[in-house]
């Protein structure tokens, strides 16, 4: 019985897992910049990873390897955001322009000959 | 003088080093004398080699209240991280993706670093912002669209962070 | 149940394989960094279902826990080289 519950417990949980993961991969493949790809990289991927983690938690019983497994989610829950940061960081500090909807855009005039320099964000 | 010195500037990694080695016990479960002798040398040099880096770096404002609150802390923490997943979720399967992205930037009333990265790492974890730079005390985060925007300049989270830390403006430390 | 893992590892990698397209394609460094990332996490889980379905030998949630770190470092150190080039970290 006690197997059966924990048995369920683990796959509702990894399969949660498993659409989080997906989400951030539409996320990935949809969004339209840099920065907007970070938002399912940070927030998708570090759930999904963390619920299937503690699905597999219930399967391995109390032990020293649920105490790794925690440790793992717990640094994952630290390092993903930190991970987004950075890499955001990277791309603001060389003033890579942020997409904007087409009507939330300011107009640019484009002139023969001249380069356009990217503006301050 | 001198040699109680050296003895006191070599027991000053021994809490760390005690913390390292228990952890190391843990994760092995190694009971062999050898072995044991071998973590337990590991640990101690490890605490020595990180000990000056750690003293350096650790803010001496932070106290066991601090600890205390830090449960209540992380379970609004762990909530905010849930309702982040479920926006981002809808909004990226949804086939017209309702979003409007933007960079924002606020000035944070919270002075030490400790708070400024805890409430940095918030921002990334609450829905629809990710913090990008970080400079003095002003923050700029990306935000998904408009009321992402709105409900990150409401404050809430700053004031979280302010509450954990005991920072600020006393009447900003409620939580609303 | 160890089929059941197997089947959701197979998932996992086949979603990291879709996110390969990012990496490839992706038109700035950083969108090919993020890309990484989701694979690295990917592998990462993957590792911990395989010590499931391996029957548990103690050597893989180690690897694991040094992989969690190293995708850490892999990301911090990438990204501070995007920002700065070439020049040295100071």
């Amino acid at each position: 019985m006690a197997d059966v519950v924990t048995g369920l417990l683990t796959a509702t949980l990894c399969l949660m897992g498993v659409v989080f993961f997906l989400g951030g991969t539409v996320g990935l493949l949809r969004l339209p910049d840099l920065y907007s790809r970070l938002h399912p990289v940070t927030k998708g991927d570090t759930l999904g990873a963390t619920t299937i983690i503690l699905g597999l938690c219930f399967q391995s019983g109390f032990n020293p390897d649920t105490l790794k497994l925690f440790a793992i989610i717990a640094f994952l829950l630290l390092s993903s955001a930190t991970c987004g940061h950075a890499i955001g960081r990277s791309a603001f500090v060389r003033k890579v322009r942020p997409w904007q909807t087409p009507a939330a855009a300011p107009r640019v005039e484009k002139r023969e000959g001249e380069s356009r320099g990217l503006e301050e964000a | 003088m001198k040699l109680r010195n050296a003895v006191a500037s070599l027991a000053l990694p021994a809490p760390l080093a005690v913390v390292l080695f228990a952890l190391w016990g843990v994760f092995t479960g190694v009971t062999s004398w050898s072995g044991v002798a071998l973590g337990a040398v590991t640990a101690y040099l490890i605490a020595r080699i990180s000990y000056g880096l750690l003293r350096r770096r650790l803010d001496p404002n932070l106290n066991v209240m601090m600890a205390l609150r830090f449960p209540l802390f992380a379970l609004v923490l762990f909530g905010e991280i849930v309702k982040a997943n479920w926006d981002v979720l809808k909004r990226v399967f949804a086939p017209t993706m309702p979003i409007s992205p933007r960079i924002t930037s606020f000035d944070s009333f919270l002075s030490s670093d400790v708070a400024k990265t805890t409430l940095a790492n918030c921002i990334t974890l609450t829905p629809g912002t990710v913090t990008v730079e970080l400079d003095g005390s002003r923050f700029y985060v990306h935000c998904l669209a408009r009321e992402h925007e709105e409900e990150l300049l409401k404050g809430r989270m700053e004031r979280l962070v302010a509450w954990l830390f005991a920072e600020g403006p006393p009447d900003s430390r409620r939580i609303r | 149940m160890s089929r059941f893992l197997l089947a959701i590892a197979i998932a996992l990698m086949l979603n990291a394989l879709v996110c390969l397209y990012r990496v490839v394609r992706g038109p700035t460094a950083q969108d090919r960094l993020i890309g990484v990332n989701i694979i690295n996490t990917s592998v990462l889980v993957v590792l911990l279902l395989s010590f499931f379905v391996a029957d548990r030998p103690t050597m893989y949630l180690d690897i694991a826990l040094v992989y969690a770190l190293l995708n850490f470092i892999v990301t911090v150190a990438l990204s501070r080289f995007l920002e700065t080039g070439r020049k040295p970290l100071g």
